[in-house]
């Protein structure tokens, strides 16, 4: 900013002050809030937009990354199975360490298979009957799972019942611009 | 009303003001709530189909198998190529490539050239057979296959109409054997 000019100097030192101005002094500052409040109601409907009301229905494990899909089929509350490369989680609870036996076979695993299958006679019991909708198990992959896993993971869901396994993914826009 | 010392009346002219602190203090209440519930990823679901066991060949038809399932395409993962098998017969799509994928080198597929070779049996299909509905499909694949690869094969299938994707994990010489048979048909 330049040096103030001779006419602008007694103004900015508060001398010779028009009787306008000095009338104005006790005047009520106020902050003009309207563009303000337009922003924040941008921001309250794109937030209000991506809220959603039934909440998280899963939890997602730190141990492992979903893969990332087109799909747009909604999440349903299951039975989760977890899988990485370390260990297999039935409902939070690990029941198979994955090692080089655990990937050398392509049958069913039988320890998950008790497991699964104890926890859907469980199911059986404490509501007297159970329908198909009930028999599905939601299964959460690292994206580095290899398929001998999964597929011992699917086998054993199927054998113990479970005859809908659904594959929990990230969804990312595409799909239809290809 | 205020009475000048002139007698004269003056009426103060003020301008309507809305008060807008309430709707500020609402918003700032509102905002850091949304912020904390709103959730920027989206998680779904691919629902998988029950696969019977591994035919002879890709296109390979018995009396006991329906003709969805006689249709059905396969998709064929090893660690060299990728291969679609209808029932026209087997044929090589692409052979793997590494791709860096968050920092890893890790095997990946020509998906633009599967997505064409699906569209292509896709009409194939359609004109041969107009009245058969046919949206499963199997996916084969070595034991190593990573689950990305299963998935975003899944995804390329889903566009196409196949929309009931099954898995299957072989041997190498079981798919091998596999590959041989339905090219044998073509």
């Amino acid at each position: 900013m330049g040096a103030p000019t001779k006419r602008h100097l007694p103004l900015l030192l508060g001398h010779n002050k028009s009787k306008a101005v000095l009338r104005g002094k006790n005047k009520k500052v106020t902050l003009n809030l309207t563009s303000m409040i337009d922003m924040f109601t941008i921001l309250v409907v794109f937030l209000l937009k991506s809220y959603s009301a039934e909440g998280q229905i899963v939890s997602l494990s730190d141990a492992l990354t979903l893969p990332e899909s087109w799909s747009d089929q909604k999440i349903e509350l299951n039975l989760e199975i977890i899988v990485t490369n370390d260990a297999i989680i039935v409902d939070g609870e690990p029941i198979v360490f994955v090692d080089e036996s655990i990937l050398s076979e392509a049958n069913p695993i039988p320890i998950l298979v008790e497991r699964l299958s104890d926890h859907l006679e469980y199911t059986r019991q404490m509501r007297g009957i159970i329908d198909e909708s009930e028999m599905k198990v939601n299964i959460q992959g690292d994206v580095a799972t290899r398929a001998i896993l999964l597929q011992r993971v699917m086998s054993s869901c199927a054998q113990a019942g479970y005859a809908t396994q659904n594959l929990t993914v990230i969804k990312v826009e595409g799909g239809d611009e290809q | 009303m205020a009475q000048a010392a002139t007698g004269r009346s003056h009426r103060i002219r003020h301008e309507p003001e809305l008060d807008l602190l309430p709707v500020m203090n609402l918003f700032c209440v509102i905002i850091p709530f949304l912020l904390l519930s709103a959730s920027f990823l989206e998680i779904t679901i691919i629902e998988m189909s029950p696969t019977e066991g591994i035919s002879t060949g890709a296109g390979t038809t018995s009396l006991a198998q329906s003709e969805e399932q006689q249709l059905q395409p396969k998709i064929i993962l090893t660690n060299e190529e990728l291969f679609l098998g209808t029932v026209f017969g087997t044929r090589s799509i692409s052979r793997v490539f590494l791709e860096d994928r968050n920092g890893e080198m890790v095997n990946s597929y020509d998906y633009e050239a599967l997505s064409e070779a699906l569209g292509v049996f896709r009409e194939e299909l359609d004109a041969a057979f107009p009245s058969i509905p046919v949206h499963k499909i199997t996916i084969l694949t070595v034991d190593d296959v990573r689950y990305d690869n299963i998935v975003m094969t899944i995804d390329v299938c889903a566009y196409h109409d196949f929309n009931q994707p099954g898995l299957q994990v072989a041997a190498y010489n079981v798919l091998q054997r596999q590959i041989a048979a339905g090219a044998g048909g073509e």
